[in-house]
């Protein structure tokens, strides 16, 4: 009977070991599979914001897509960039103007970046075009009104500026301004509600849900275009936990599908032959 | 009043302003820490900041409409039953060891600060047109975007929104401080105290105790300066004195504070 009975315990005992260690073994690819997993569960992007909302197009897409959760964060370029050169974190940074990328490249924290879109300056009026607007000239004539934002961020302030003082209208303009805000989408309003006549702004602006509709666009010609604030880019940063999956992710913005989004918002597309040529023009290419 | 209709009140207020909480809970939060303007809650029909609930329900309007009718109808009741801050304050006040109850220069004068702070948001306002002074975060983990708005904010933001949340924090020493002699809003809505329909009052069986007053987190007594119409002074009145509704002539501002 003692006999057995140890016999039988050491069984139990055998069994026991056996089972544990089968569970073990089961355990490692479920926990390999689910780091996996873990591991390619997000990304984080940061963006100018101006192309907060094409991005937040092309992030819902691409989450349904890959099931990839896009963590995503659109404020003004310089402030984001400025961040990231000190000790900002994120894996992929599409920007506004050349020379950041190239700051962020010299500095190690961008492994690459490629051309993503370019913006666009117009004039916007109220429906209708009241004061009859159609070249950028009509802002100097008298009883004009003009609205400007001169304290908005580089953009859509010193740009356009800029943009006044290379079309020769600079002093008339200001002199004819109405409004003087500091802040874009308040000049959308200003011009909406018929307070101004005209303004100058980033297409982009038109094209945004509260605005969309509300305005008559004028265009520009591409030789009164300010070239700094035109072009973006999208690269990939050296804190990237996982490259593959931020190459991927790049690779889709750059892709058709993504390329729609922007073009949708006003932008021009880096994939367009507008985009191309402007690609070359301004050299934005990572040397 | 009998004490179970008492509790019921209090229960009652404490469920619209968990009920406010939800509505405008989020959009105090934007304003405080993620809206870009020098003044909050004033552009939000033309606010960058994508996720912002003044500018995603478009409703803001509406609620600055309803400001002025609830003040003239019920005074300065929605600091005690509709502000987030105010709950903050009120919840605050429920651990502050000091009341400011007494009767001192500071407790006479300091209030008038609210004044002050309601001409500064005008001047800022209407004359200078609610000028930008952070960079807007359009959209963004909550967060992470507070922490790049206060990175990238001027000086005059951050004197601004620290100015806030010191007051707000004061509020867990010094009973209610943030409404009773900073808000704008507060300052706003005292204007409509006196010409409202509603309010709570003492009657003539007052027989100045100053019970009620040490029961007010705002140091003060029914339709009195900085009372908010919140209630909580009824279940403290050991004659029953205090009653709410349209006073009569006579007993309107009648109590005097010791």
């Amino acid at each position: 009977m003692v006999a057995r009975s140890n016999s039988t315990n050491g069984q139990r005992r055998d069994f026991l070991k056996t089972a544990g260690a089968a569970m073990l073994a089961s355990a490692i690819p479920w926990s390999q599979a689910k780091a996996n997993e873990f591991a390619r569960q997000s990304l984080q992007v940061w963006s100018c914001g101006g192309l907060a909302e094409a991005f937040m197009q092309a992030n819902a897409l691409y989450e349904e897509k890959t099931g990839i959760t896009i963590s995503y964060t659109g404020a003004f370029a310089a402030a984001l960039g400025k961040s990231l050169l000190a000790n900002g974190r994120t894996e992929v940074f599409a920007g506004r103007v050349l020379e950041l990328a190239q700051k962020l490249r010299s500095a190690g924290k961008m492994v690459f970046f490629k051309p993503l879109c370019f913006t666009q300056y117009v004039m916007i009026t109220p429906k209708g075009n009241p004061a009859g607007i159609n070249t950028i000239q009509d802002l100097a004539r008298p009883g004009v009104k003009v609205v400007l934002a001169p304290d908005a961020s580089p953009p859509g302030g010193a740009a356009v500026l800029k943009l006044l003082e290379k079309t020769g209208v600079k002093d008339a303009a200001l002199a004819n301004t109405v409004v003087q805000g500091s802040c874009v989408q308040e000049i959308m309003t200003s011009i909406i509600d018929g307070t101004g006549d005209v303004a100058v702004v980033e297409k982009r602006l038109t094209r945004i849900p509260n605005f969309q509709g509300q305005t008559e666009v004028v265009p520009l010609p591409d030789n009164q275009q300010p070239p700094p604030p035109l072009p973006f880019t999208i690269g990939m940063m050296e804190d990237a936990q996982n490259p593959d999956l931020a190459r991927d992710y790049i690779a889709f913005i750059l892709s058709e599908q993504g390329q729609a989004c922007f073009e949708r918002q006003g932008f021009i597309p880096a994939l367009s032959a507008k985009g191309q040529e402007l690609v070359e023009k301004l050299g934005v290419k990572d040397a | 009043m009998p004490e179970k209709k008492k509790s019921r009140l209090i229960l009652f207020r404490r469920t619209v302003q968990g009920g406010m909480l939800l509505l405008l809970g989020q959009w105090s939060f934007y304003g405080v820490f993620r809206c870009p303007f020098a003044v909050p809650f004033i552009n939000c029909q033309s606010c960058p900041v994508i996720t912002c609930w003044g500018r995603i329900t478009n409703l803001f309007w509406g609620f600055w409409l309803s400001l002025p009718i609830i003040g003239l109808l019920f005074g300065r009741a929605f600091c005690s039953w509709g502000c987030p801050g105010g709950l903050l304050s009120q919840l605050s006040a429920k651990v502050a060891p000091f009341k400011l109850a007494g009767k001192n220069a500071f407790n006479r004068f300091a209030p008038y600060g609210k004044y002050l702070a309601l001409l500064t948001v005008l001047v800022l306002w209407l004359v200078l047109n609610n000028p930008r002074w952070a960079i807007p975060i359009r959209i963004g983990e909550f967060m992470n975007s507070i922490h790049l708005t206060f990175e990238h904010a001027n000086t005059a933001w951050l004197i601004r929104s620290l100015t806030v949340l010191a007051f707000l924090s004061a509020g867990l020493i010094f009973s209610n401080l943030w409404c009773r002699i900073a808000c704008p809003t507060g300052g706003l809505l005292e204007l409509f105290r006196r010409p409202a329909l509603f309010s709570f009052y003492t009657t003539e069986q007052c027989n100045n105790c100053n019970a009620c007053q040490g029961a007010c987190d705002m140091g003060t007594r029914p339709a009195k300066s900085n009372c908010t119409n919140c209630g909580d002074c009824q279940s403290a009145c050991p004659r029953n004195a205090i009653q709410f509704g349209r006073p009569k002539p006579k007993n309107k501002n009648r109590t005097t504070q010791k």
